[in-house]
């Protein structure tokens, strides 16, 4: 998400899916016509499955499972809202069209045909749009849902199985005349560890004081008590230990299709967006701890009297689980070797040092009040007497 | 800082460090607590043959405590690369440090000290700038979520 100078190389959830993209990209560019049957998740709840034979490569299959994002809204017989399939044909009809009934255990299947489209740019073109498909369907439900709600009420929107949000309609007075809609959209952050909380509460914090600064950008509060547009709701939705942020959407935000899709999708994200600010913020945090450590370390190290001689030792005990083989070098062996000589010199030179104990200087000097006896010893001769001969002068008397 | 090989005067062939296990009385000197205010504050405990310091770290705010105790646990946790870490540290303190004899015949008593002074001084140093780090984080990253409205 950042670099650890503070760069900003965001990251950001796209909303087109790079799997499509790439399957069906590499199905076009195929040389011959293969068989794919491919399913898969992206977001944790959102389901595709590609179908393709090669007795018919031109037409792909594509089902699509997103969440149902309210329960409480009633679904039509296909399991999506018919204003979601009418914008969806609308969407890709130059190179699809929806199949009904969709396949089992998909809300949507569509029959991509992409034969019509003659330049390979048209092509990839619509790939991309296809690819988006989710992002249309999401944003379509949820304009439904918003339309379907009545003034001063309030849904819950279950996008991720685990964190449902709330979706709010209040109107607001300009002036004593004029009205607008605002609505509101409230996230319940619950967090699983102190430190995930305190990074978040830093991180809301912050989205509070900047939404002043983002005109363009719906404005955003934090409370740790649950917001009036709750009021009511049972009281298991609404215990967190992160509090409640809220964006008030105006009408401006969500002008013109494109626009709303993307607010609907920013907002549908925001959860996973905090979780993944979270992740990397953990990760930049330890590395800093690590490279912390690696410094305090190397501080004992050379408190040591063998020097850096336990280096070694102590950073295999840091770097043992990344410890790889590596091929045995000359050099290395040789100060290795050198490193080695030197301590046990040390060891030889502490050995040798004179032993102070502490008050024996005292003591001796007393000590010498006394006589104490001195021991004979014998005198040193110059030349030791041998009673051997040597063996040469013995032969040569023999001889003589 | 002297220590002094003493074996334990109540078990044969016992030689632990007497400022752990406070055997006998006359072994331990008295206790020198540097006191900065309630939340900051350094215990040095001494013996005949060891050495005990104590630490306990600023934590002004929640993150700050947060992120105190998570560094502080990851140094305990690899208090083998130290040799005088704790692993667990004083009741009331945040990290302590334990020396023997056997570390002041092995090391370098005045470079010893100076480990300590600066150990105290990067926790300190550390904790102030990952909360900057975290905060300076949640802003460019507040920033670019507002963005992506524009």
């Amino acid at each position: 998400m950042l670099s650890a100078d503070g760069a900003s190389t965001m990251a950001f959830f796209s909303s087109g899916s790079r799997a499509l993209v790439e399957i069906l990209t590499r199905m076009q560019s195929a040389e011959r016509p293969m068989p794919v049957d491919h399913s898969f998740f992206e977001f944790g709840s959102i389901r595709y499955h590609v179908e393709a034979s090669a007795s018919d490569p031109e037409n792909v299959y594509l089902s699509i499972s997103t969440p149902s994002l309210s329960h409480e809204a009633a679904p039509s017989s296909t399991g999506l809202p018919e204003a979601t399939l009418q914008e969806t044909r609308k969407a890709y009809h130059k190179f699809a069209e929806v199949v009904e009934p969709p396949r089992e255990g998909y809300v949507l299947t569509l029959k991509l045909n992409f034969s019509g489209l003659a330049r390979p740019k048209d092509r990839v073109k619509a790939i991309n749009q296809v690819s988006l498909l989710q992002s249309v369907v999401l944003s379509s439900q949820l304009r439904d849902m918003l339309g379907s709600l009545g003034p001063f009420g309030t849904m819950k929107l279950v996008y991720s199985q685990r964190e449902p949000f709330f979706v709010s309609n209040t109107k607001i007075v300009f002036l004593h005349a004029l009205q607008a809609e605002k609505i509101h959209a409230i996230f319940p952050m619950r967090f699983r560890d102190d430190t995930d909380l305190a990074i978040a509460t830093s991180f809301f914090q912050e989205l509070q004081d900047l939404g002043n600064s983002f005109a363009r950008a719906p404005r955003c509060s934090w409370s740790p008590i649950p917001p009036p547009e709750l009021r009511g709701e049972h009281v298991d939705r609404l215990t967190t230990n992160g509090g409640f942020v809220s964006f008030g959407v105006l009408s401006r935000h969500v002008r013109g299709k494109k626009r709303a899709a993307k607010t609907a999708w920013i907002l549908l994200n925001f959860q996973a967006y905090v979780k993944y600010h979270i992740k990397c913020t953990r990760s930049h945090i330890q590395s800093r701890m690590r490279q912390r450590l690696e410094a305090l370390t190397e501080v004992i190290q050379d408190a040591s009297l063998r020097g850096n001689h336990d280096k070694t030792r102590s950073q295999a005990v840091l770097k043992k689980r990344r410890s790889k083989r590596r091929p045995i070098s000359f050099a290395k062996a040789n100060t290795k070797l050198q490193k080695g000589f030197r301590a046990i010199l040390n060891k030889v030179k502490r050995l040798r040092l004179r032993i102070r104990v502490k008050g024996l200087d005292r003591l001796w000097r007393q000590c010498r009040c006394f006589a104490v006896p001195r021991l004979p010893v014998p005198p040193r001769t110059k030349e030791k007497e041998h009673r051997y001969h040597k063996l040469a002068s013995v032969r040569s008397r023999e001889q003589g | 800082m002297c220590l002094q090989n003493f074996p334990c005067q109540e078990v044969e062939r016992h030689n632990k460090p007497e400022v752990e296990l406070k055997t006998s009385p006359e072994l331990l000197l008295n206790p020198v607590l540097i006191c900065r205010n309630e939340a900051e504050k350094c215990l040095i405990e001494t013996s005949i043959n060891s050495i005990r310091i104590s630490m306990k770290v600023k934590q002004a705010d929640e993150l700050e405590n947060i992120l105190a105790k998570k560094f502080l646990r990851f140094l305990s946790m690899r208090a083998e690369a130290f040799q005088v870490l704790r692993r667990k540290p004083v009741q009331g303190y945040d990290i302590s440090f334990l020396i023997t004899n056997y570390h002041c015949e092995d090391m370098h008593k005045h470079k010893l000290i100076d480990f300590i002074v600066q150990f105290m001084e990067d926790i300190d140093k550390e904790i102030s700038e990952l909360k900057l780090s975290v905060n300076t984080r949640g802003r460019l990253v507040a920033t670019e979520f507002l963005k992506q409205f524009i």
